[in-house]
Formats: structure tokens, sequence, C-alpha cells
């Protein structure tokens, strides 16, 4: 404590590393490969489909020389049809992050290598599972429809801030039936981004109810975006400080007993404890 | 809990009802009777700190005694536990001591009470569940000021007493809570302006 500054990132750096997410873009204009530090970025050549990272992809819708194609599930039907499976079919999970990719990205110039890097280990019969922060990009427009990617709200704000037309046009062009106009689309995208938020903050907040059992006392925070853990981490990790220190003394009376009663396996169980709760600190 | 820990100081500061097991002599002003020795048996109470040398203090006993006995403070008494099961979000825990956890966690250490902490336990999930719905709601952004902790009470309305009823630990997830909120609002009104 003896920085004032909390522990983690705040919701600036969350969305500042967010505009690494890879978006697609329409290109307007032709532009030539860039050479970056990160790689280079692939050329565009007008009527084909890239993918760019988001930053330069809302560089570029700012000086109108691209169109962003906005993913899948920000599509309004994608999203009430996830609010409606948070709040009627799983009311106490959050919805499941989008399933691994089956197969590697086709190659990009600049992104493949860690791309490839990725996909790897990606594929799941290793039996090792890659968490959200760690996956491929899932915001460009091939991303499935109906799961939340893990920087799903700040690629959302942003696209519907700048590139709200854009949005408003795939969604009026998707669904012939949406009469309302574009204006009307983005707000009703919006709408429901606000609803989802809301939802998923007051299953943030009961969900710290699970913390009540002893010895079983454990939070997922699977499918949890980047933003809502940034918001949330100074409460959870305070619930769950808290917690261990009113249950700090039975815990040790506990350990000292099983440690009386002889044997590895007694240890092990109380160990076992011990890393449970040190690894909930660590996923937040 | 750090040396400079303010709040932990605060917490041993805390009066705990205790029971003096041997005579001792020119203690008696304890009991308001300087004249005379402190006679065993006497109730008075001390704070954490000296209650928890004496206590266990093994060492200099007499006949096997330990010097003094320590009861749970009133804070901790059979009536606020069964009021705590009863619901824990109606009980103000700041009227019983405004250190409330951290007396009764510092309390378990020396005695155990295996019910105590199952109910602590629930008692702190509970309110804290309700600590964030508060957090959430109170006041908009660029209100208040930062440290202002009693006008962001204020705003509550409904949940003013609740609120009002924090302890120290609870007051402090508050404020995380509401910094963690109103830094999500910040934001989000951040993104449009660039």
């Amino acid at each position: 404590m003896a920085l004032p500054l909390p522990s983690g990132l705040t919701h600036a750096e969350v969305a500042f590393v967010a505009e690494m997410e890879l978006v697609t873009v329409v290109p307007r204009q032709r532009l030539e490969s860039i050479d970056l530090l990160g790689g280079k970025t692939p050329s565009l050549r007008p009527p084909h489909r890239t993918d760019l990272p988001l930053w330069l992809a809302l560089l570029l819708k700012k000086q109108r020389r691209a169109n962003i194609l906005p993913p899948a599930w920000l599509h309004p039907s994608s999203l009430a049809e996830i609010i409606r499976r948070e709040t009627r079919d799983d009311p106490d999970a959050f919805s499941p992050p989008p399933p691994i990719p089956s197969r590697a990205d086709p190659s990009r110039p600049g992104f493949a290598a860690r791309q490839q890097g990725l996909d790897s280990t990606q594929d799941g019969e290793d039996g090792i599972r890659i968490s959200a922060p760690f996956r491929g990009s899932a915001c460009t427009a091939d991303a499935p429809a109906g799961y939340l990617p893990y920087h799903w709200l700040e690629v959302a704000e942003a696209l519907l801030t700048h590139a709200g037309d854009d949005i408003a046009g795939a969604t009026a062009g998707g669904t012939t039936t949406g009469g309302g106009g574009t204006g009307s689309s983005a707000g009703e995208v919006r709408g429901l981004l606000r609803d989802l938020v809301e939802v998923r903050a007051a299953k943030m907040r009961s969900s710290t109810a699970r913390l009540e059992g002893f010895g079983g006392g454990l939070m997922s925070l699977r499918g949890v975006g980047a933003i809502e853990l940034a918001e949330s981490r100074g409460f959870v990790l305070g619930v769950v400080d808290g917690v261990r220190k009113v249950g700090a003394s039975a815990e040790a009376a506990r350990r000292e007993d099983e440690e009386e009663e002889g044997g590895g396996v007694g240890g092990g169980r109380g160990d076992g404890f011990g890393e449970e709760e040190s690894d909930e600190d660590m996923g937040i | 809990m750090s040396y400079y820990d303010i709040d932990s100081i605060l917490t041993d500061a805390e009066k705990i009802p205790c029971t003096f097991q041997v005579d001792i002599p020119d203690l008696g002003y304890l009991d308001n009777t300087p004249t005379q020795p402190l006679k065993a048996g006497t109730k008075v109470s001390l704070p954490l700190w000296l209650a928890e040398m004496l206590a266990i203090a093994n060492t200099g006993d007499i006949e096997g005694k330990s010097f003094v006995t320590f009861d749970l403070p009133a804070a901790l008494g059979n009536d606020v536990v069964q009021a705590l099961k009863a619901d824990p979000r109606a009980v103000p825990l700041r009227d019983q001591s405004a250190h409330f956890y951290g007396l009764a966690t510092h309390m378990m250490e020396l005695s155990e009470e295996q019910e105590l902490a199952a109910v602590l336990r629930k008692t702190f999930v509970a309110r804290a569940a309700e600590v964030a719905l508060h957090a959430r709601k109170v006041g908009g952004v660029g209100h208040k000021g930062k440290g202002e902790e009693g006008s962001n009470l204020g705003i509550g309305g409904a949940g003013e007493e609740f609120l009002r009823g924090l302890d120290e630990w609870e007051r402090k997830l508050f404020r995380k809570a509401h910094d963690g909120a109103k830094a999500g609002k910040e934001w989000m009104e951040g993104v449009k302006k660039h």
C-alpha cells in the first residue's frame, strides 16, 4: 500500500490496450503497407476487406479513408441473444468467451507470427486452454456472433463513437426489416450495450455471495471483460481479502488439526485451499 | 496489518471485559478503590492490547492460573450474533464498534469461536453485495470531492441508514467499489470526447 496507485490497469490503460485488437475494414483508398515496430500492416486495396488494429482503423475512418465492418457479436440480434442468455438461461454465470478457432487465420503480414504462435497451442488437443487476453483477435468481422470477446466493451464503445454510421449501415443491411433508419439502429446497439453492462455489473456484485460457505468459496470470473475487471477489481479483491481475514484464524486452527492428525494428506489439502485463494487473486 | 496501520492501532484500543484471577496489590485504582489491592474476581474493562498481553503471559502463572481471563466484548455478544444471523443487513455494525471486523478477527485469534467465524463470514459477504450496490448508485460523477465520504453518504436516500452503519472495513470496500464505478463512468464519458 505504499503507492497510492490502485493495483491493476486503469480504464484508460485497458482501453489503450484494446486498441491493438484487430478489426475488419473496407478501405476506400489505396494504402501501401506501413512498416511499424509491431510489424508491417497489410497493404490496402479498395474493394478487399483487411484486418487492421483498432487504432489504425479508427484513424482511417476519421479521415474517411475506410469503413469499419463491425464484428458479428455487435449486431443487435447477437447482443439480444447474449442478454437473453445472461438473464434467463443462465442467470448466475457470465456468458462464455468466444470458442477457440479451429484453424489458424490466413496469414497476415505483420500479425502472422503472433497469430500462428498462439494458434499452435490453441488447437485444444494438447489440453492447454488459452483464456481471453492471450487469444487472437475476436473483434474482426468473422468473429463468431453471440460471444463477447475480452475487450468487448472498449471496442464497442470506440466503434459506436467513431464509426456509428458503419454499425448502423451494417445492421440495416443485415436485417432488411429494421425499419427505424440508420440513426435508431446505432441507438439500438447502444441501448442493448447499456442493458448488458447493467446485467453483468449486477452479476458481478452478486457473484461475491458465493464466498459465503467455508472451504468452497470460489468465484468464477470466466467470460468477464477487461473493463469490467478494471471496474470491479478493487471491490472483488477487497471482499476476497476480507473473507480471508475473517477466516484466517479458523483456517489456521483447521490446518493445525490436520497436521496433528498427521499424514501428508491433511497438509496437502490445506495447501490446496491456499492455492485456490491465490489463484483467485491472480485471475483478477 | 502493518506497524503503522492506524486502524490496527485503534482496534487494539477497543475495551474488552476482563476478570482478574489473582489479587494484585496497588492496582486497586483500576476498580475505583485506590487504597485496596485489586481483588481476584474483579471485572475490569481493559484495552485489547493489554488484555492480550496479560491473558497470554503464561510464564508468570501462579498456581497454574493466568492473571486474567477475558470474555467476548458486547459488540460480539450473543445479541449481536443472533441479530446478524437473522439479517446481516439490518444491523448497524458501526454502533457496536467502528472496527467491528478487526476486533472480531483479533478476538477469534485469541479464542476459537467456530460459530462466530461462520456468522461473520456470512455477514461480511452479504453486506459486501449491499455495499457494492450502494456504491454504484450513490452520487453522480464530479459532484463530490474524493475524500468527503460524509457527503457521499448523505445522497444515498434510502440506503443512508445502512451506509451509516458500515464499519471501517466496509467503508474501505465502499470506497473501492465507488472509485471503480466512478472511474468507469468517467471513462465512458471520456470516450466520446476524442
